[in-house]
């Protein structure tokens, strides 16, 4: 699997490239600013990109808007954000498009390799990967009388994981129950929000954040 | 402290150092975590990424109130304008959200001619008096560095507008590299 590293600092930079290659992806290239990101993206077009929100030369929001530049010349472009701090406005221009193959982590996730190298795979394979803190947030925000606050605690927790883009297997495992029981608290879920049932993950996860996003 | 706890133990008793270290790293992970909230208090990170408009935006992607915009701001202000700016509305829209009972806010904010006009409405009980305490004594104050003002219209009843100016200059126009 091909990918573009964007890191501006030398140390984080090296230490994703060996994380990475130590698990069989194929750097394409690693780059360290904005523009720079955006040739790469373009040149290369990787299988997915591993881009960190803050970069040169404005040391702002510049590797989002290189990656959602990129994204808007190959549509679905994979694109897996890393950031310092998680705000709803970049979530949600990153799942504007629809077309999924997007995923926004707190930093600090990186650390536990196994996840990290999931949420890559997953993003990819064209899936979403939002952060907990994302999710939490989505949630947060709904007003008491809404839908979503006739599910019952179960289902929000399958809720959560599932707008984290997790499969019902890794549903499963998280909360100890079979897959079987997964699902029907997916059907209820669904039922109760008004939303289409979909079996296809991918679909799942952006009809979920679209319901919270709205 | 865990880790210095650490050090003493790990010779004799490999176990109890992995539990001292396994302490250490939550305690780092509710750190980071609390000062991530820290500078989102004093320095929210798309204010400084963005500016004043879509830090509004982020703070009412945050907020549990539907809420309207009405946003007309052709570029970045000054660091310290938009900063008091940004917290005037936090606290305006925050006091909706608390005490007016209200279903509905709507926030506008326009550039025009060398001012900046600000407006926080809400659809609740009225009845908001400054001199209450309800944190906008302190917004009428920071914005008074600025030749700011801030006007207040509460009947009993409602509805709300907190209204706010500050002249000020576009510092400039809103460009984008990409």
């Amino acid at each position: 699997m091909r990918v573009v590293v964007a890191e501006d600092l030398f140390l984080l930079r090296d230490g994703l490239t060996r994380l990475l290659a130590a698990h069989q992806f194929e750097i394409a290239a690693a780059v360290d600013s904005a523009p720079g990101l955006l040739c790469a993206l373009l040149e290369h077009r990787p299988d997915v990109a591993v881009v960190d929100v803050r970069l040169p030369p404005a040391f702002a929001d510049d590797g989002l808007q290189a990656a959602l530049a990129a994204r808007r010349e190959v549509p679905g472009l994979p694109v897996l954000l890393l950031s310092q701090y998680v705000e709803q406005l970049y979530a949600r221009e990153l799942l504007a498009d629809q077309a999924g193959a997007v995923g926004y982590l707190l930093k600090d996730r990186v650390f536990s390799d196994e996840a990290f190298v999931d949420a890559i795979k997953t993003v990819a394979g064209g899936g979403t990967v939002m952060d907990p803190e994302v999710v939490t947030k989505l949630l947060g925000r709904r007003s008491r009388d809404e839908p979503i606050n006739r599910l019952s605690g179960r289902e929000r927790e399958v809720l959560e994981l599932m707008a984290e883009g997790r499969s019902n297997t890794a549903i499963a495992q998280r909360l100890y129950i079979t897959e079987k029981a997964v699902s029907k608290h997916t059907t209820s879920i669904f039922t109760k929000l008004g939303l289409a049932a979909d079996q296809d993950d991918n679909r799942r996860v952006l009809a979920v954040l679209a319901y919270l996003n709205s | 402290m865990n880790l210095r706890a650490v050090e003493r133990v790990l010779p004799g008793s490999p176990n109890a150092a992995l539990a001292l270290v396994a302490e250490a790293r939550e305690t780092s992970v509710r750190a980071l975590n609390e000062l991530r909230d820290l500078i989102r208090g004093i320095c929210p990170p798309v204010l400084a990424d963005r500016g004043l408009g879509h830090a509004v935006q982020a703070l009412v992607l945050d907020t549990p109130m539907p809420t309207t915009l009405d946003i007309d701001l052709p570029g970045r202000l000054s660091a310290p304008v938009e900063s008091a700016c940004y917290f005037a509305v936090a606290e305006a829209l925050a006091n909706a959200v608390k005490h007016s009972g209200a279903r509905h806010a709507a926030i506008r904010i326009h550039h025009k001619a060398g001012v900046l006009r600000i407006q926080v409405a809400d659809d609740g009980a009225g009845g908001a008096d400054p001199a209450q305490g309800t944190g906008l004594l302190g917004v009428e104050r920071r914005l008074g560095t600025f030749d700011g003002i801030l006007a207040v219209s509460s009947p009993p009843g409602g509805p709300t507008i907190i209204a706010m100016e500050v002249p000020c200059e576009l510092l400039s126009p809103k460009t984008s590299s990409y």
